[in-house]
């Protein structure tokens, strides 16, 4: 992984995965190592996003880092003009997302672009509170016109108002125009999820070093508990849930919530009592909008919401009406959590000296103001509006399906965006004669070769970072918002050989120290095999996965950072939590016992499983 | 704990020494000084009694340093002050002898670890000779070329004092700020197996730990190199160094629970004598060894810092500025 002088391998140096050969025929050049840029791009450091791609990028999901790509990047560049950074780029390496800051290094053209962005963003963070209230209205606007948007199949024949009403133009057209609108659609959205995102980090880094300095020791998830909401939003969906277990409890229907079987099968057991009844139309109420929750960061399709596959909220249920019938307390101590973060503050405060007390008031109250965004934002956009945007572009497949383009309506997430256009373009020339044509077997076959392409893909394991560090990683947004810092570098470089590493390290999120077996989870569907009591060893956790942490003792995550959603819930739960350790579900196999250090963020190897463990298991 | 543990009325030549304050400083040195400290901050503290520096200057004047001849009153205060001591116990007491220098504890020259001290001093006969090596040690050629080199000033006088020997399970060092970052939300403390002299002397690696004073947690753990302890002979006259097996030197010298009341002690200290302090402490007991284990605090004096934190503040009294500027590339913390 990492080579002497301190560099990670070149990225021209990745050999394809067996099977996968041609991968690079469903990106775009512009994402892809080209020989162009070769003697620049060797030598820059390039970081895997696992944070928001842990796995292969479908070339139709491609939209979701693309959209950030421009959106991100215009706010970074060309609408605050950060003095000090350009954006950050993007390149695919074996179906895997890797990043790439740019910062700007001439004083000439930091002293060009400082008073411009000072005025520009002053604006935002004096007028937070009313911009951050209209923010709000323009997500939720934009939600809406996604969720009235439909893609219907083309009939037999025009309807007949298309004559009555003089229209001129056809279902065949509004199916091309609306696909636009789809795009632009979730475009737009890309814009509001960065619009206050840089100014927010930035004050929350500012408050970060601020700590640092005076206290060098104080660690990364204080600071966040010193700044977090306690009521926010993205737990909602959660809460909600442990208010239908208690819900049903009261109604004497919680034997039916806890019975084995479908969601379908409880539904349809609930329905037989008035009482049931009362349950799911309570339930029903709140689907929309908190089942509108991702079981994955928002940037795959693969990930449904609950709104689409009740099975992890009925699991949850499931869990949480056990646990009340055995006397436990489900609510979230939200008064001790409110006075536990008042606690902290005002302790840190009062170590400072007098003259210092003024500045951390300051900055802290910054950083409280804009920290409501930064945590809602992500329900808004990456679960209710990404939820959404997904399931119109799987009605859409089921529309090419319906015209004979596709097998399955999922094989839309192997064309990119704007292959659709074309294949949306070929099954109108059908529609319009009426005869087939040669494009539908065409894409059918490229699509069962891209299957197997990804496949291959998957069972590849990117390394946490290619090409060359450089010699400090200041820039704002890379350390910020990706966690990535001269530390993480560091800590990447030295895992060299990390195949017989006796521990590996990662950032210091919650605190505590356990021992225990470890359970390596890729994905949400393999949740159901762990054990209580088990350590949880994942790429990363997204917010449908707070349901095992009732049951797991420590977390371990190869992304995330400090407020990322493993090390939040293992805080809540008062777990050990390393996140970032950027290589642990590749140390770690199933089985083997592990001390999860918290307070210093090392995982270390008690004894490995045998090898007959892991298939058992 | 007790104030009534440091009887004995104080004389010319003999001090109570929860009397002891910065005033004195020039007759019962910053030791006894800093013991007078603990004490009035109601901590557990091993009964003792000072000898002034008047007793070392009549000592001195009266020619009888060579011939090792005690003037009479002299002895006669001593073996009272000790006799008081160990009525309390109604046994003889192991003692600990230690000089207090009046110049060792000055502002920003910690004299830490110069001056010797001499532990398991048992009779009135054993104690008295201990004091007087105490006194000789104040010449000591080591001890001259230390002050010489901090310009402390021209030799001073040198007080001793007497002090009941704690049993010490585990002992160490505790510092209520980081002595290298300046960090005042850590309190750090060694701890190692067996009297203190084994942590303060350097012989061994002590277990590290840094602690939150907000939180409580222990930030950072780290398992020393304790291969020797010091322990008290049975017979209490003396001090030995034994080996520790190896078992217990994978074990903490300390539980969770114990570093819970060092961090009490720390915090009472603090709010006492303000911020900055290195602390010399034991967990033992005193008297009969089968007593239960207590935590004593021996010493307390300023840090020696390399420097303070809490000295970065923001020039600007609005955040955005202070925001702005960082987002502009300038480091926040600057100062210092």
């Amino acid at each position: 992984m990492a080579e002497s002088g301190g560099r990670f391998t070149d990225p021209y140096d990745i050999a394809t995965p067996e099977g996968a050969d041609g991968w690079q025929s469903m990106y775009p050049s512009y994402l892809l190592f080209g020989d162009d840029l070769r003697e620049r791009d060797r030598d820059k450091l390039w970081f895997f996003d696992q944070m928001h791609n842990p796995e292969p990028v479908y070339p139709f999901d491609l939209m979701m880092p693309e959209s950030w790509l421009v959106s991100l990047n215009q706010y970074t560049t060309r609408i605050w003009n950060l003095p000090t950074a350009l954006g950050i780029e993007q390149r695919i390496v074996n179906g895997y997302l890797y990043l790439s800051p740019n910062v700007i290094e001439d004083p000439a053209q930091i002293a060009e672009r400082e008073p411009i962005f000072a005025e520009r963003a002053r604006h935002y963070f004096e007028n937070w509170d009313t911009i951050y209230e209209d923010w709000v209205g323009k997500a939720t606007d934009c939600i809406a016109r996604l969720k009235a948007m439909h893609f219907e199949p083309l009939g037999v024949r025009e309807p007949t108002e298309t004559v009555t009403s003089a229209r001129g133009i056809t279902t065949a057209f509004d199916l091309l125009a609306g696909y636009s609108r789809l795009l632009e659609n979730m475009h737009e959205m890309a814009y509001y999820h960065f619009e206050m995102l840089n100014l927010a980090y930035g004050a929350y880094l500012t408050f970060l070093e601020f700590c640092k300095t005076n206290f060098p020791a104080i660690t990364d998830d204080l600071v966040a508990r010193m700044v977090a909401g306690i009521d926010v939003i993205l737990y909602r969906p959660d809460s909600e849930l442990r208010r239908l277990a208690h819900r049903a409890v009261e109604l004497g229907v919680g034997d039916v919530l806890k019975s084995p079987g479908s969601p379908d099968d409880v539904v349809s057991a609930m329905e037989a009592s008035p009482e049931g009844k009362e349950w799911l139309a309570d339930l029903e109420s709140i689907k929309d909008p908190w089942f509108y929750y991702s079981t994955g960061a928002g940037y795959c399709h693969a990930n449904r919401a609950w709104i689409d596959d009740m099975t992890p909220p009925f699991a949850a249920m499931r869990d949480y009406v056990a646990r009340i019938e055995r006397g436990e307390d489900l609510s979230r101590p939200l008064e001790h959590l409110q006075a536990e973060r008042e606690r902290i503050a005002s302790g840190y405060r009062d170590l400072l000296d007098e003259e210092h007390r003024a500045g951390f008031d300051a900055l802290l109250g910054l950083s409280r103001q804009v920290f409501p965004y930064v945590e809602n934002h992500n329900f808004y956009v990456e679960h209710w509006h990404h939820s959404i945007f997904f399931n119109k572009a799987r009605e859409l497949g089921a529309v090419l399906v319906a015209a004979g383009m596709l097998e399955r309506d999922d094989d839309i997430y192997f064309l990119h965006r704007y292959e659709v256009y074309s294949v949306l373009y070929e099954a109108e020339v059908r529609w319009s004669i009426g005869v087939p044509t040669s494009g539908e077997h065409t894409w059918r076959r490229e699509i069962e070769r891209r299957r197997r392409i990804y496949a291959a893909l998957e069972s590849w394991r990117p390394p946490p970072a290619l090409g060359v560090p450089p010699e400090v990683v200041t820039e704002p947004i890379t350390v910020t918002l990706f966690g990535i810092n001269s530390d993480t570098i560091n800590r990447w470089l030295a895992a060299d050989g990390a195949g017989a590493a006796e521990e590996f390290h990662g950032l210091a999120a919650s605190p505590g120290v356990v021992e225990g077996t470890a359970r390596v989870v890729h994905r949400v569907e393999e949740l159901d095999q762990l054990v209580d009591g088990e350590i949880l060893v994942c790429p990363l956790t997204a917010p449908s996965w707070s349901i095992v942490f009732a049951r797991i003792a420590a977390a371990v995550s190869d992304g995330g950072g400090i407020m990322s959603h493993a090390a939040i819930v293992s805080r809540e739960y008062e777990l050990p939590a390393v996140v970032a350790t950027g290589i642990g579900t590749q140390l770690v196999k199933t089985g083997d016992r592990l001390r999860v250090d918290g307070d210093n963020g090392v995982v270390t190897f008690l004894s490995r499983a045998a090898d007959s463990a892991e298939s058992a298991g | 704990m007790s104030d009534e543990r440091n009887v004995g009325g104080s004389s010319r030549y003999v001090r109570v020494t929860a009397s002891c304050t910065a005033d004195d400083v020039e007759t019962v040195g910053g030791k006894a000084v800093g013991l007078g400290s603990l004490l009035r901050a109601g901590q557990r503290v091993p009964a003792s009694f000072v000898v002034t520096a008047a007793a070392y200057a009549d000592y001195v004047a009266s020619g009888t340093e060579d011939s090792g001849l005690l003037r009479d009153d002299v002895r006669l205060a001593l073996a009272q002050a000790y006799d008081l001591l160990c009525e309390q116990r109604s046994d003889l007491l192991t003692v600990a002898v230690r000089s207090s220098a009046t110049v060792e504890d000055a502002h920003d020259a910690s004299f830490a670890g110069q001056f010797r001290t001499y532990l398991g001093a048992r009779g009135v006969d054993s104690v008295i000779d201990q004091v007087e090596l105490c006194w000789m040690t104040a010449r000591d050629p080591h001890v001259d070329s230390y002050r010489a080199h901090r310009e402390v000033g021209p030799e001073g006088s040198v007080a001793v004092i007497v002090q009941e020997l704690v049993h010490a399970r585990a002992a160490g060092v505790m510092f209520t700020q980081h002595p290298r970052t300046g960090d005042r939300s850590l309190v750090v403390i060694e701890a190692a197996h067996g009297l203190g002299e084994a942590v303060v002397g350097g012989e061994i690696t002590p277990d590290l730990f840094e602690v939150n004073k907000i939180t409580r947690q222990v930030q950072t753990r780290r398992l020393g190199h304790k291969v020797v302890e010091h322990r008290l002979t049975s017979d209490g006259r003396g001090v030995q160094v034994h080996p520790v097996e190896p078992e217990r030197q994978q074990q903490w010298a300390i539980s969770d629970e114990e570093i819970a009341e060092l961090l009490r002690m720390a915090a009472e200290l603090e709010a006492a004598l303000g911020r900055g302090l290195d602390i010399e402490w034991a967990i033992g007991t005193t008297g009969e060894p089968a007593g239960t284990d207590e935590l004593f605090a021996l010493q307390v004096r300023p840090i020696t810092i390399d420097h303070d934190a809490g000295r970065a503040g923001t020039s600007h009294a609005n955040p955005i500025d202070v925001v702005l500027g960082r987002l502009s590339g300038r480091a926040t913390g600057s100062g210092g």
